[in-house]
């Protein structure tokens, strides 16, 4: 616990405005404090409301968040949790993401700062999806639930407001996404015939995770056809043969989103690991789908081990190591699983949620200390 | 590169020109805002050898006068 009033004494740590809902949001478009939608404002009694779950000095950095190298402090945070409308119960779990996308294998001057169009996207495992009603299920990745919504466009205020992400100055993508206003979802563990996203990551069964990825959007994949583990991993892997994709130029981490009825099917026929298998060895094109320049200027000189002399029937793979796939099962009823594409120069991290006393926190309360 | 300004190495970060605007954004968070930065055209992708050695012409008279600057 800190003393609120004490720290806001500090140059520039509040303003007042009038105590009017507009002239507060047309002053934080204006500044570029906003995403563009309307923010609920951060007064200082929402915002110590929002640090109760908040288990550390509000000043004391948690991380530094590029490309501007902003301090984020639980104080600063909180108040982007408040402007994107979050309860505070959701603040361990946003805090949590903020620490894990600021590890240096993330990379989050590369994902803040490139032309290309990725957002770190946050999947959430263990009870504390179930806690936090995160949704995992229809429309997992779309609008309408609070939790999925809100932390997600916390995380993405955080992103501007401290990390200096703003187009032009330390956002240069070329197009953006509509991933950047909110890109957080849960794995659905009850549907999944797996072990979880974190058990495989080696953290234990009953830990509350989030795994960061420097993502793409979600790219459909639709197969109502296949009855065989073999048809639903050849629709994915064909899916995942692209030209245009970053990955096939680093050791990628891409994300097969498995709807529960396809992992339902593959998983009749494959573990989790022979489906990673699988996908890498059939997620493969011939290099002469390849532009001529491409084929000249990248594969034969970047590549030259692989490529200087190869054929145009040489094959190029989607993603270099299987192991490097991740399978999440999330989504509702449906033949469709979901490709997602990464930035390539980024690693994903997923860490979990401690209480003060590095034990695993079982939930958010636990992690509260009620 | 800020790293070595700060060090009194002459140094210079090459940009096209709707990096600048980053480039001294960059600059002002590592301590270094009066790093230079050396303008040439967009775009770098799909060069011909030409059109690179077109851009280092740009960039190499920037390159020279900050030397000839710094050493005096």
């Amino acid at each position: 616990m800190s003393d609120l009033a004490e720290l806001l004494k500090a140059k520039d740590a509040s303003i007042d405005v009038d105590d009017d809902f507009d002239v507060i949001n047309r002053l934080y478009m204006e500044r570029g404090w906003s995403d563009g939608l309307p923010i609920i404002p951060p007064t200082s009694e929402r915002v110590e409301k929002m640090l109760e779950y908040c288990d550390r000095p509000w000043h004391e950095p948690i991380a530094k968040m590029a490309p501007r190298y902003g301090e984020a402090t639980p104080l600063r945070l909180a108040a982007n949790a408040v402007m994107a409308g979050c309860e505070p119960r959701y603040f361990p779990l946003y805090m949590l993401a903020i620490e894990a996308m600021c590890e240096e294998p993330f990379n989050l001057y590369g994902v803040q700062a490139t032309t290309h169009l990725c957002a770190p996207l946050v999947i959430v495992n263990g009870p504390v999806a179930q806690e936090l009603a995160i949704n995992s299920g229809h429309n997992a990745f779309g609008p309408g639930t609070h939790s999925n919504a809100t932390i997600g466009r916390a995380i993405r205020l955080a992103l501007v407001n401290i990390g200096g992400a703003i187009p032009t100055l330390g956002d240069m993508s070329t197009f953006g996404a509509p991933s950047k206003f909110s890109y957080l979802v849960a794995e659905n563990e009850a549907q999944s015939p797996w072990e979880p996203l974190h058990v495989e990551r080696e953290f234990p069964q009953e830990a509350n995770t989030v795994t960061v990825v420097g993502a793409e959007c979600p790219h459909n994949i639709n197969d109502h056809e296949s009855l065989s583990g073999e048809g639903i991993l050849t629709t994915i892997a064909g899916t995942m043969a692209i030209t245009g994709s970053n990955d096939i130029y680093y050791s990628a981490q891409p994300v097969i989103v498995m709807g529960p009825e396809h992992a339902k099917t593959v998983a009749n026929d494959f573990s989790k690991a022979d489906a990673k298998r699988f996908l890498q060895a059939h997620a493969q094109l011939p290099l002469g789908k390849f532009s001529k320049e491409n084929i000249e200027r990248r594969f034969r000189v970047t590549f030259k081990d692989r490529y200087a002399n190869a054929g145009l029937d040489a094959p190029v793979y989607a993603v270099q190591n299987a192991a490097d796939i991740i399978i999440a099962v999330i989504g509702g009823a449906g033949k469709h699983s979901a490709y997602i594409p990464t930035f390539g120069a980024t690693k994903a991290v997923t860490r979990a949620l401690k209480r003060k006393d590095g034990q695993l926190a079982k939930s958010v309360e636990d992690f509260r200390g009620r | 590169m800020s790293e070595l300004r700060k060090r009194g190495l002459t140094t210079a970060v090459i940009c096209s020109d709707p990096f600048i605007k980053l480039g001294t954004t960059q600059a002002k968070v590592f301590g270094t805002p009066d790093l230079p930065l050396v303008k040439i055209p967009h775009p770098l992708g799909g060069l011909s050898l030409e059109q690179v050695e077109g851009r280092a012409l740009v960039a190499v008279p920037q390159i020279v006068k900050l030397i000839e600057e710094h050493a005096k």
